[in-house]
């Protein structure tokens, strides 16, 4: 009789909490997609320094910004030929992904914009810091992007890591690194 | 006057205050000390992750007091679990749809709320066994002494760590950051340290 009355109390628990998040997974998950949405769509305009306001994204998006689709890999492009592509990979601790953006002669960094990084606050969490990701800009990504130490930077495909934050540091070069790979088969660099 | 001294010696009062003083989460209790260390490298961190817990606590501690008479004793933990890991999730899908900004700055912390001891401890020790009033008051007393240990702690190691308070610089441009105080060996440090102080403190005033 008493387990019973513990099975009884425990699936009324369940049902209820499990019915509970249910309601509360549908009631948020348009907003959250449509946040998501927002989210990579800043961050590609952002990449391609193009301004747009909360209201008018979709807009400025379809506007300035034109989608190409290759096999099962799609790109970004403005009417400059400017270029711009998604990277992920796991960074230390979880996934990194953000945008990466060429300039139109297709091996010179425009600018990175990072969308999500779960790494060390304070440490590895700096790489979304615009001092950090300002280093990448005029890099050129010919034959690969090099990390190197902290005031090491001397040639055109180098850039410093972040001081404290070695593991982050070489995960986003492997990030980097492979995505760019991928991009440069399709766009024949 | 009188009225002030009476609020002082009701049994409200004193739970309010044995949770922010004697009986503190952190340096009494020693819970949660795995959150104490991860997130107290910035104060915003701190104070954000103090609200969440906060929050987190005394829903938690409603639900439990309330059906305290209905939980069955073999399967009261599981109880808890469930409690928690829910209101975790609801604050964590609220906060990515309505405040994304937010959300993305507290990342994986408003997760880590569930493994945090003091909710499954004050459920276990507290709410089970106490009127829903009395929960409510332990609930903020115990999330406000976490809030400002974690307070305590983010000031100093922001400040050694990085030399700034609220992200703004105050220290020197000739100050070396302390790499130490960033990552979590530092906080154990100056984790400790505090727990001397006020276990000192404590010790003196009781006696």
């Amino acid at each position: 009789m008493k387990n019973i009355k513990i099975i009884v109390f425990v699936l009324i628990m369940g049902l209820i909490s499990g019915g509970f998040l249910v309601i509360v997974n549908n009631w948020t998950k348009e907003k959250i997609r449509k946040n998501m949405e927002f989210k990579i769509k800043s961050a590609i305009l952002d990449s391609f320094s193009i301004e747009y306001l909360k209201d008018n994204i979709e807009n400025v998006f379809s506007k300035n910004v034109e989608e190409v689709k290759m096999d099962t890999l799609s790109y970004y492009k403005t009417k400059n030929g400017e270029i711009g592509f998604i990277f992920s990979g796991s960074g230390l601790w979880g996934p990194i992904n953000g945008v990466i953006s060429l300039e139109s002669d297709k091996k010179t960094i425009r600018r990175i914009v990072i969308i999500h990084q779960e790494e060390t606050p304070g440490l590895g969490g700096r790489i979304t810091e615009e001092e950090f990701l300002n280093k990448f800009k005029g890099k050129i990504i010919l034959p690969e992007i090099r990390m190197v130490p902290p005031g090491k930077a001397e040639k055109e495909n180098e850039v410093d890591s972040i001081t404290g934050a070695t593991g982050t540091s070489k995960a986003f070069e492997k990030i980097l690194n492979q995505t760019i790979n991928k991009y440069m088969k399709i766009l024949g660099g | 006057m009188i009225r002030f001294k009476k609020i002082l010696y009701t049994r409200s009062f004193r739970i309010f205050i044995t949770g922010l003083w004697r009986d503190n989460p952190i340096f009494c209790m020693v819970l949660g000390i795995c959150s104490s260390l991860a997130v107290t490298n910035r104060i915003e961190n701190a104070i954000t992750m103090g609200i969440g817990v906060t929050f987190v606590l005394i829903a938690t501690e409603i639900i439990i007091s309330s059906l305290r008479n209905y939980i069955p004793v073999r399967v009261r933990m599981i109880t808890y679990m469930t409690v928690i890991s829910t209101f975790v999730i609801v604050v964590d899908r609220i906060l990515k749809a309505y405040l994304p900004k937010i959300s993305e700055a507290l990342g994986p912390y408003v997760g880590l709320i569930i493994t945090n001891c003091i909710l499954m401890g004050r459920a276990e020790a507290f709410s089970i066994n106490h009127t829903l009033k009395e929960s409510i008051i332990d609930a903020i007393s115990c999330g406000l002494g976490y809030t400002y240990i974690l307070l305590l702690m983010s000031v100093i190691r922001e400040l050694l760590g990085f030399g700034t308070l609220f992200g703004y610089k105050v220290m020197g441009a000739n100050y070396e950051n302390c790499i130490a105080m960033t990552i979590a060996p530092g906080a154990f440090f100056l984790l400790s340290i505090y727990l001397w102080i006020f276990r000192t403190i404590l010790k003196r005033t009781e006696n």
